[in-house]
């Protein structure tokens, strides 16, 4: 039976994000009676010091699934520091399989998939360093929004298409085919302008801020500053 | 004209000690008042992702620790060299912390760049240039592409050197041609 490891990368603390969310909707599609599944997530090991034993899991992985945020157009900087770690790990433990598989699923607020490119090739590199393949990746534009509506009538094509992309990701595990394969790029596809896109966004910050009780202009305050 | 220069205490090779001698020498020969950062894990933690910054104490990171003092440093300053390795084609982990954690400098809002890609719009008029030197001594030049990619393709007003051993001249002569002093908004 086939070891797969979803890795979650979200640096949030406490609360369930939309990286983790999309890992779980990869995850569903994974047969338990035809493949082992483990979840790693990459703030609970570093913070517990679980870190040996999640490097253990993972090299005994046939596939890997990463799924993070985009933070400052590539990956956080905590996924940034496992992966090096885990890196470190496999090259003075020689402890590692042949022939696994990589995939990527990277999520950013921005509406258009492709910014994510970048993240999915920096896999990619960390994937030819552990002498692993990459596969694809699954770059997601408006994550939170997508997630967040992911019931509305509207939101149904782009759920089909998720759907679709964990399954391929599923279907490739199983399959000997090892040439790397196009990335599935899913942007949000509202039935409203971009514009609209930005206009409920920029709202979004307002209304946030306000619960923190603070005033529309304090969130242009330049506190770093000292000669303005 | 002030500058500062971060760099990564845990990638401090050979070449690492040459592109700071050159890079220091270069910038005090300009005129440059530097202050140097050598950055270690202890020194800071991950960002959390929890927007505090954007939305609890704007233009203010809420973790307490030395990023504090970065970010002040980093507003401050005319210029901004970041020495980074090159890990998988992007910046090292501790690099990348820093990059992570300058979210406050910028305003949550979404706005169109004028080649029609999203961005947040700007927290100040002006920023420092941004110099970013890639360093390595067993990179691929897919590597290299990337490490290009990612620092310059989804921003404005930032240089990227990547520097190898056989080179050590790149770095005057290169550094030369940059116009070193603030910069407009756009980032």
């Amino acid at each position: 039976m086939k070891n797969v490891v979803l890795v979650s990368a979200s640096p949030k603390i406490n609360e369930q994000s939309v990286s983790q969310q999309f890992l779980q909707m990869a995850g569903s599609k994974i047969d338990t009676t035809e493949f082992n599944k483990t979840f790693i997530d990459v703030r609970k090991s570093m913070t517990t010091h679980n870190l040996s034993e999640d490097f253990e899991t993972l090299s005994k992985a046939d596939a890997i699934i990463i799924s993070f945020p985009l933070y400052v157009f590539c990956m956080p900087g905590i996924l940034t520091r496992f992966l090096v770690d885990y890196y470190n790990y496999f090259t003075e433990s020689g402890n590692a399989r042949n022939n696994v598989k990589v995939y990527a699923i990277v999520n950013c607020g921005f509406p258009e998939p492709e910014i994510n490119l970048e993240a999915v090739r920096v896999i990619k590199s960390f994937s030819q360093h552990i002498n692993a393949a990459f596969r694809f990746g699954v770059l997601i534009g408006g994550g939170p929004m997508m997630f967040a509506a992911k019931d509305a009538p509207f939101m149904k094509k782009a759920v089909q298409k998720l759907s679709d992309a964990f399954l391929s990701i599923v279907a490739d595990i199983n399959n000997e085919n090892f040439t790397e394969m196009a990335s599935i790029k899913i942007g949000v596809n509202f039935p409203f302008s971009r514009r609209l896109y930005f206009f409920m966004g920029n709202r979004g910050w307002i209304s946030m801020a306000r619960k923190n009780g603070l005033q529309k202009k304090d969130l242009y305050k330049k506190p770093y500053r000292l000669n303005p | 004209m002030k500058a500062l220069l971060i760099s990564d205490q845990e990638y401090q090779t050979k070449t690492y000690q040459v592109l700071n001698d050159l890079t220091s020498t270069f910038l005090k020969q300009k005129g440059f008042e530097t202050e140097m950062l050598e950055l270690g894990a202890e020194n800071l933690t991950f960002c959390k992702g929890c927007f505090g910054c954007w939305i609890k104490k704007p233009g203010e990171c809420v973790i307490n620790d030395q990023m504090t003092q970065i970010n002040r440093s980093y507003m401050n300053s005319d210029l901004v060299v970041y020495l980074s390795p090159i890990i998988f084609g992007q910046f090292s982990p501790n690099i990348k912390n820093t990059m992570d954690r300058r979210i406050p400098n910028i305003l949550p809002f979404f706005e169109t760049r004028p080649d029609g890609s999203t961005m947040h719009p700007p927290r100040y008029d002006t920023y420092p240039q941004q110099i970013i030197i890639g360093y390595g001594d067993m990179v691929s030049e897919e590597d290299k592409q990337l490490f290009i990619d990612v620092t310059k393709k989804h921003r404005t007003n930032i240089e990227v050197l990547i520097y190898q051993e056989a080179a050590e001249n790149i770095i005057e002569e290169t550094l030369d041609k940059i116009e070193l002093g603030r910069v407009g908004g756009m980032i």
